[in-house]
């Protein structure tokens, strides 16, 4: 149990239509496998992950919860978005409605969640419209297109990115793009005091100590 | 009181009359309505408040509409109308238990009427933010009426308002301990039975609210706050495997496990601090903490899939509690049983334990510190010999003594599942050619010649001994081989007092007199000596003499040969006929025979014993099956049949469930017996301690019941046939099986090493490939230099063959302008000219 170390703690949640993946992208960022066909969401799933941020030289715990897709779940899992630091918006890259709905996600999110949050846009299951010829044929079209996904992340001010939970391709990158985007803010001292629950120092010390509060900016 | 009167002398018509109740509760309903002065409508809460206790049915009935919107609307505004708002409405809703079923339904009907809708228990949430003490306390005290009378409603609402977590776990770190205290109360019924909720407390992160209460609270010394804490932490992780994950995840389980003062990070082999393994346990209220947490250690120590560094340091925690700290029994108990039952991943047998022991006479303040031991020798000193080797209890058997043996039984039944386990600790008591074995202790017990009176003790080892020896054979045919050669030595039975194998001088167990015409034999075989113990106990049962008490003894230990015997000669002919040399038969007829009427559960026993024989006699020796026929039919195949179906009635045997081991013994009032004035004990120095018994353990009970039936079947069948029963032929399908599985596995084995070598050649060859691909690259590029150097050459050459013939013109117009030329230019030339 030695060496249970982290310097930050950050709660990240995973919103988005159902039947996107999320639950798919969460097993993937943890375990390193796919997911191939997971039941429905019910409520939220927890799972956490220790990444390293290089540049930065810190060790990060993401704490991540998983929330239901399904409607009759969408309050309860709002209940989520006011604590945490970043959320992934996810859509599937061959459903167009699915994209459609990220803007009734994002207004949730922006309604409910710290106006500091971190958001990354992530299109997901860019493995099966692959261009790969030897692959077998695309079983789905793909029906968002990169450019437009990346025009409108940009226009609401959200990071964006393709990924594969199938694949594992830009999985974890998704998460660190995240990551270092909120340790920025940490470092520009948006995350002041306790106002975000989301991100907690940690004495990197001792793993016995408790999470303290964060004390007054980084370092 | 007095505004009470004021307000009914204001009421009272003009003509003086007092009015009655519900006239006044009518008024003062109107009172409630918004149109009214603010203080007027508080003077009619206040009013109501008085009037609700008594009577509640009309307060209901006309003003709880009145009082909600006044809740709504006024309690932020004026915190003293929120106190009584909220007070009169707790004592609508409140249910009384105890209360008749008229006046319950009325709490229940009110309570329903509070939570038609969602407004009354979102506007609960937001009085929990807000910053008077009264309306914070009352609004928790309301929303815990609520929950206990519909939790499920309430917890709908809190899952869908917007900032009920919130403000609920804020209030876990509220400066006054009134309001944290009962927030905890309110959060404890709030996620019962409510994954979601759960979720989302753990989300806002009550876990690290609640550990730092505890922490500041001084930790398990605190106090019941400290115990609804962690039952609150119990409550948010027992059924709810996300929050588990969450929990393991994070770092708190290393304060759980300091909480009891256990090095979290302590390394294999190094013991367990002295401060873990003694500690102070006179508060009651630390025994309950403690409790909790060591609950909480077990459901961290349980994973599914391979342990990782907290399950081990979970599992280990609990080993060490339970074997070598001086925790109170039941707490030991609790640990004991909570090791996990995949216990065999861990290595017992490696792991080093201290134990200690109360001194005598010091009230359990001064402690001996025993030899290091494995956990193994520990925990199997434990089931023989009891806590502290019984200098506490000294010859009563208490209850809470025989459950902690009981745990520590079960904990060794799931280490020797693994057949080379069981079969390892049988070898180890089989003396090898030229050496003897170690007399192991718990052969020595097991081997103890019973002698009357009997000791207590002594029997109660013998017994566990029996029951311990029956699970290293249950399941393992090789374990019952080896058993077989078992000879222990003279000096096992001689009692010669602890051998080096004890690490405790035994001084509650006074090893029995030596028995002279043993030693005189040549040595005998475990399984002669059993069987003659098994004879020699029913001699001494037989006599009239014996006082009830010690004839309960004797029973017990018939009892614990007769079912280690039955399990071991289980498919074991071999057993079997050595059994039978030893003249088994005539010592088994003679209880079966009797018309004991009071007592089912000996002769039961023997008639299955004698039918585990006949069935499994199938080795040529001097009794055969046909010997034993004849006289199966003279005892009568239906009252054999009838005996061991008899067993089942018995209470003794029906009541051994799988978690219930230890029964109460029957009405045995021994005056209090304090061979020393004991520690943990004197502690609650009660003259009446309960004592236990035990006669079967579970795993006995379930090998009989999947197994009576062949045995019932199998004594109806002629001798000569080979096989009788459907179980029989199961039992060889089985082992057929087992056997394809075996060759399998050694196959699989092959293959695997056959794979692994092949794969290092295919490597070999990939290497030997890229080799001869860089070879030939080589080649071609040294190739084309070449090429390049002879085309090179050919060309120098006709430049040379140029200038030599230029040079020759060049000579001869030399010589025919006469200039001196030279000659053996010429020569050179014509040489040159040869050449070419």
């Amino acid at each position: 149990m030695a060496g249970v170390a982290w310097h930050y703690v950050l709660k990240f949640i995973i919103t988005g239509d159902a039947a996107v993946g999320k639950s798919s992208l969460l097993i993937r960022l943890t375990d390193q496998r796919f997911l191939a066909n997971p039941d429905p969401t019910l409520g939220v799933e927890f799972g956490s992950k220790l990444i390293t941020i290089p540049e930065e030289n810190k060790v990060v715990k993401l704490q991540c919860w998983d929330t239901a897709g399904t409607e009759s779940f969408r309050s309860i899992t709002r209940s989520y978005y006011r604590g945490a630091a970043g959320c992934l918006l996810v859509y599937d890259v061959t459903s167009r409605q699915s994209f459609v709905n990220v803007r009734s996600w994002l207004q949730d999110v922006r309604e409910h969640a710290d106006p500091h949050l971190t958001c990354i846009l992530v299109g997901n299951k860019i493995d099966l419209c692959t261009d790969d010829p030897n692959a077998p044929a695309p079983k789905r079209k793909r029906e968002v297109t990169t450019e437009e996904g990346e025009l409108w992340a940009q226009e609401e001010g959200l990071l964006f990115l393709e990924a594969s939970a199938k694949s594992g391709e830009n999985v974890e990158a998704a998460f660190e793009r995240a990551t270092r985007d909120i340790l920025e803010k940490v470092r520009r001292g948006v995350f002041d005091d306790d106002r975000s629950p989301g991100v907690k120092l940690s004495k990197p010390s001792s793993g016995v100590a408790l999470d303290e509060q964060a004390k007054g900016g980084c370092c | 009181m007095e505004f009470l009167s004021q307000i009914n002398i204001a009421l009272r018509g003009p003509t003086g009359q007092p009015q009655s109740a519900s006239d006044t509760i009518a008024r003062l309903a109107d009172r409630l309505s918004p149109s009214t002065l603010l203080a007027d409508r508080r003077a009619a809460v206040l009013a109501l408040k008085g009037l609700s206790r008594d009577c509640k049915a009309e307060v209901g009935q006309l003003t709880l509409p009145g009082l909600l919107d006044v809740l709504q609307n006024d309690a932020e505004v004026d915190a003293d109308i929120g106190k009584a708002v909220l007070e009169t409405l707790i004592v609508l809703c409140e249910v009384d238990e105890n209360a008749p079923a008229a006046a319950r339904e009325l709490g229940y009907k009110h309570t329903d009427v509070v939570l038609a809708d969602d407004k009354i228990a979102h506007k609960l949430f937001a009085l929990m933010a807000d910053h008077s003490f009264y309306l914070r306390y009352s609004a928790l005290q309301f929303l815990s009426v609520l929950l206990q009378n519909r939790r499920q409603v309430v917890q709908n609402y809190f899952l869908k308002a917007p900032v009920g977590v919130t403000s609920l776990i804020a209030l876990l770190e509220d400066k006054r301990e009134i309001i944290r205290n009962e927030a905890i109360f309110t959060i404890q019924s709030l996620i019962s039975q409510s994954p979601e909720i759960q979720k989302i407390m753990a989300f806002e992160g009550a876990f690290e609210k609640l550990f730092n209460m505890i922490v500041g609270e001084q930790g398990l010394e605190g106090g019941v706050v400290v115990q609804d804490a962690l039952t609150c932490i119990d409550g948010l992780l027992r059924f709810n495997q996300s929050n588990q994950s969450y929990f393991r995840g994070s770092s708190l389980p290393p304060v759980l496990l300091s909480l009891v003062g256990f090095p979290p990070n302590l390394p294999f082999n190094t013991p367990a601090p002295q401060q873990f393994a003694l500690q102070l346990w006179d508060v009651p209220q630390k025994r309950a903490n403690v409790s909790l947490v060591v609950g909480l250690i077990g459901l961290l120590g349980r994973q599914a899939g391979p342990p990782d560094g907290l399950s081990i340091a979970c599992t280990r925690c609990l080993t060490e509690f339970g074997l070598a700290s001086n925790a109170p029994t039941n707490i030991k108990t609790q640990a004991l049983r909570l090791v996990p039952a995949n216990v065999s991943a861990l290595p017992l047998a490696e792991m080093v334990v201290t134990p200690y022991v109360p001194v005598p006479d010091t009230n359990g303040e001064e402690w001996d510190r025993l030899e290091p031991a494995s956990a193994l020798d520990a925990l199997v000193e434990l089931i023989l010999h009891g806590e502290y080797n019984n200098i506490i209890d000294g010859e009563r058997r208490t209850k809470d003594g025989m459950e902690l043996r009981g745990a520590a039984l079960g904990i060794f039944q799931n280490f020797v599942q693994k057949e080379e386990i069981s079969e390892a600790i049988v070898q180890a008591m089989v003396s090898q050619p030229g050496s003897q074995a170690p007399v192991t202790p718990l052969l020595y017990a097991l081997t103890t010649v019973p002698v009357s009176p009997l000791n207590i003790p002594s029997v109660t080892s013998t017994h566990f001994a029996t029951l311990l020896f029956a699970h290293l054979l249950r399941a393992s045919p090789r374990a019952k081989l080896t058993a077989r050669s078992i000879v222990p030595q003279a000096s096992a039975q001689g009692g010669g007092g602890g051998g080096g194998a004890f690490f405790v001088p035994a001084d509650g167990d006074a090893p029995p007199p030596a028995d002279d015409e043993a030693e005189a034999d040549e040595p005998q075989t475990l399984l002669q000596i059993l069987s003659e113990h098994l004879s020699l106990a029913f001699l001494t049962r037989a006599r009239t003499d014996l006082p009830d008490k010690e004839a309960r003894e004797w029973d017990r230990l018939c009892v614990g040969y007769l079912c280690l015997l039955i399990q071991w000669l289980w498919e074991d002919p071999a057993a079997v006929r050595e059994f039978l040399e030893a003249g088994a038969l005539g010592v088994l007829v003679e209880p079966i025979n009797q018309t004991a009427e009071e007592d089912a559960m000996i002769p039961g026993l023997c008639a299955f014993l004698l039918g585990v024989i006949y069935e499994f006699n199938r080795e040529p020796g001097e009794v055969t099956r046909s010997t034993i026929h004849p006289i199966l039919t003279r005892l009568g195949i239906d009252v054999l049949s009838g005996r061991i179906v008899h067993l089942r009635d018995d209470e003794r045997f029906r009541a051994v469930g799988p978690d219930n081991f230890v029964a109460a013994s029957p009405s045995t009032h021994v005056p209090p017996h304090h061979p020393h004035q004991g520690p943990p004990a004197a502690g609650q120095t009660k003259a009446e301690v309960e004592e236990g018994e035990i006669w079967f353990d579970w795993a006995f009970v379930d090998f009989w019941k999947s197994n009576y039936y062949t045995i019932q079947k199998g004594i109806t069948v002629d001798p000569n046939s080979l096989s009788s029963a459907a179980g029989q032929e199961s039992a060889i399908l089985i082992a057929s099986l087992r056997d394809v599985i075996r060759g399998q596995a050694a196959e699989i084995e092959k293959l695997q090493t056959q794979l692994k070598a092949l794969t290092n050649a295919s490597s070999e060859t990939e290497a030997l490939r890229a080799q001869v691909a860089s070879l030939a690259e080589q080649l071609q590029s040294s190739d084309q230099k070449k090429r390049e150097v002879e085309k090179e050459q050919e060309d120098l050459l006709v430049l040379l063959d140029e200038l030599n013939s230029k040079r020759r013109r060049d000579k001869e117009r030399m010589r025919q302008a006469n200039m001196d030329v030279s000659e053996d230019e010429d020569d050179d030339d014509d040489e040159d000219d040869d050449e070419e």
